[in-house]
């Protein structure tokens, strides 16, 4: 079924529509930022960045869909802007030790659990641990508990959630790429994290 | 969405502007810094990471020069970087000997690597790698690696890096067909990793880790950023990944992994016998009457020693199409071997103050053809 469902999206009008081709050079008030995506196979990765990204397309367009690589650009409220640059990373098993080569020279990690399996959150920390140990020591981190719209089939309790994160020093979030719940915010709240080049 | 980041326009054309601009007398202070810097490398021996960090400081000065000389008064930011695409191709043209696959070890590496290919493409199928059948499509897989063969065709980082970036494109655009034909529902780097891995085993494109470090180390840096780095990465990740792969690797009972390299490894020791015993077979299955052809080949095989070179009084006319596949593989051979030769050779003092560099005596540096400037259509 993939990632379609129907419903209402770009509530909050923040996102920049166009695609900003211009590749011109980052600067104060344009960031650039690589954000690698980590977690099992099927946790809902490539569903939360069509439904972040999406917005720019034609939702007719199945151009987007299931692409490794995509990129959006979101505007804050201090009219910077942030472009991110989203890999994804293969989930199977077999390639986990590749994972390094992906998030090395990352400015965010998004590691995915599914909130309805435990294996995909003893995953989710293993992926937390890695990165502690091989990534860069200001990657910025964030825990996303995902499919919180199945809550009858839950398995992992938003406290253990909460408290990975924080013996982490990570930003915690559940989100539903399936309602759309809480998407638009983690990348906000990632947004808000990022450290600003001075402009002065 | 980004198709579009890495091609900028007709790469030839800008090239061809780069050095038009150089011939101008109104940049002799460019063609200075620019031929004082690529002598500079004479005095030193190869260093990949030291050459790196003086070529990328190099480039980046350059920029800036650029961008404050009068004949690119007004340009625009294209400009400057087409500007700075021929300045890139120019020089690691000029350097290109001494960059790329320059220590014994990165010649070790891709040997070892195409080699383990070699046995691995005698029996590996999409299945191990769970590729599903949707995807498996062999005119795409045959494009695809045809992209990432010619990576050695061109000198440019830029050029070989479009090479990866084309490859990557059309497995693109495969998973993008399967699931609007076929309804396969797309699941980004899972499908995606597998595809390129089969591809870059399908293909064995040559110097496979050379080519990858040379891309790294010298492409410019503000070019080896997003959607480039990304496929970029997935192809130093493919490698890698076949580096490591054992049996665990893949889905396959362990046993006939090992048996099915061993079996690959002992026909790659027979071929060279092979070589010969078919050829005699193949000559005289195709009722050719020339018995003595036939004879001159063996002749010339003892002659030489037992070392297999069985072709050296064959005729073209006697040649059929395996005779050209064998030939071919020899052929690449017995380059790889030269090339290796020629670098043990050149690594040695020079005994005489020849020059090494011969293009540069007076304003000749720019007037020397780029080597590889094949009217390729890259997108
Ligand atoms: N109920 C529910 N299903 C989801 C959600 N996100 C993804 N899925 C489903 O989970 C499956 C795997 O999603 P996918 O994005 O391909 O996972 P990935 O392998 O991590 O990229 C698909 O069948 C999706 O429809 C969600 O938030 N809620
Ligand atoms: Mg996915």
């Amino acid at each position: 079924m993939g990632c379609s469902s129907s419903l209402p999206d770009r509530s909050s009008g923040r996102l920049v529509g166009t695609n900003s081709e211009n590749g011109g050079a980052p600067d104060a008030k344009n960031i650039r930022v690589k954000l690698v995506l980590l977690g099992d196979s099927g946790v809902g990765k490539s569903c939360i960045v069509l439904r972040f990204v999406r917005g720019q397309f034609d939702p007719t367009s199945k151009v987007t869909v299931g692409a490794s690589f995509l990129s959006q650009t979101i505007a804050l409220q201090d009219s910077t802007t942030v472009k991110f640059e989203i890999w994804d990373t293969a989930g199977q098993e077999r390639y986990a030790a590749l994972a390094p080569l992906y998030y090395r020279g990352a400015a965010v990690a998004v590691v995915v659990y599914d909130i309805t399996s435990p294996d995909s959150f003893a995953k989710a920390q293993y992926w937390v641990k890695e990165l502690q140990k091989h990534g860069s020591p200001d990657i910025i981190m964030a825990l996303v508990g995902n499919k919180a719209d199945l809550h009858e089939k839950r398995e992992v309790s938003v406290q253990d959630g909460i408290e990975c994160a924080e013996k982490n020093g990570m930003f915690f979030i559940e989100t539903s790429a399936k309602t759309a719940d809480n998407i638009n915010q983690l990348f906000e709240e990632i947004a808000k994290r990022l450290p600003r080049p001075t402009t002065s | 969405m980004e198709a579009s980041s890495a091609s900028s326009s007709s790469s030839s054309v800008t090239f061809y502007d780069f050095l038009d601009r150089m011939r101008n007398p109104a940049s002799l202070d460019l063609v200075r810094s620019i031929k004082s810097f690529i002598v500079s490398f004479s005095f030193y021996a190869a260093n990949p990471d030291n050459d790196a960090k003086k070529v990328q400081e190099f480039f980046t000065t350059m920029e800036d020069t650029i961008r404050d000389h009068p004949i690119w008064a007004g340009a625009t930011d294209e400009e400057v970087d087409s500007a700075m695409e021929g300045l890139e191709k120019y020089v690691m043209t000029k350097l290109f000997y001494r960059t790329f696959a320059s220590s014994p070890g990165d010649i070790k590496l891709d040997l070892e690597i195409s080699e383990k290919i070699q046995l691995l493409q005698t029996f590996l199928k999409p299945e191990h790698l769970d590729i599903p059948s949707v995807l498996r499509n062999d005119a795409s897989w045959l494009l695809a690696e045809k992209e990432l063969q010619k990576i050695s065709a061109f000198k440019a980082p830029r050029e070989k890096l479009l090479c990866i970036i084309n490859c990557c494109k059309v497995i693109n655009n495969l998973l993008l067909n399967a699931a609007m034909s076929e309804n396969h529902v797309l699941a980004g780097a899972d499908d995606f990793l597998p595809v390129l891995i089969y591809v870059t085993i399908k293909a064995n494109p040559p110097q496979l880790h050379s080519n990858l470090k040379f891309i790294q180390l010298y492409r410019r840096q503000a070019k080896l950023v997003s959607e480039a780095a990304f496929y970029f990465t997935n192809l130093v990740s493919a490698k890698t990944f076949i580096v490591d792969l054992n049996a665990k690797s893949l889905s396959i009972d362990e046993i006939e992994f090992e048996e099915s390299m061993q079996a690959a490894r002992e026909t790659n020791k027979l071929i060279p016998e092979e070589f010969f015993t078919t050829q005699e077979v193949m000559t005289t299955s195709q009722g050719q009457i020339d018995p003595g052809a036939s004879a001159r080949v063996h002749h010339k095989e003892t002659n030489a020693g037992g070392s297999n070179y069985p072709y050296m009084e064959a005729e073209a006319g006697d040649l059929t199409v395996r005779d050209v596949e064998r030939l071919l593989s020899l052929y690449k051979d017995v380059v790889t071997k030269y090339t290796t030769l020629c670098k043990a050779v050149k690594s040695f003092p020079p005994t005489k103050t020849e020059s090494s560099l011969p293009h540069l005596e007076g304003s000749s540096i720019l007037s020397t053809k780029p080597e590889e400037n094949t009217e390729n259509t890259r997108e």
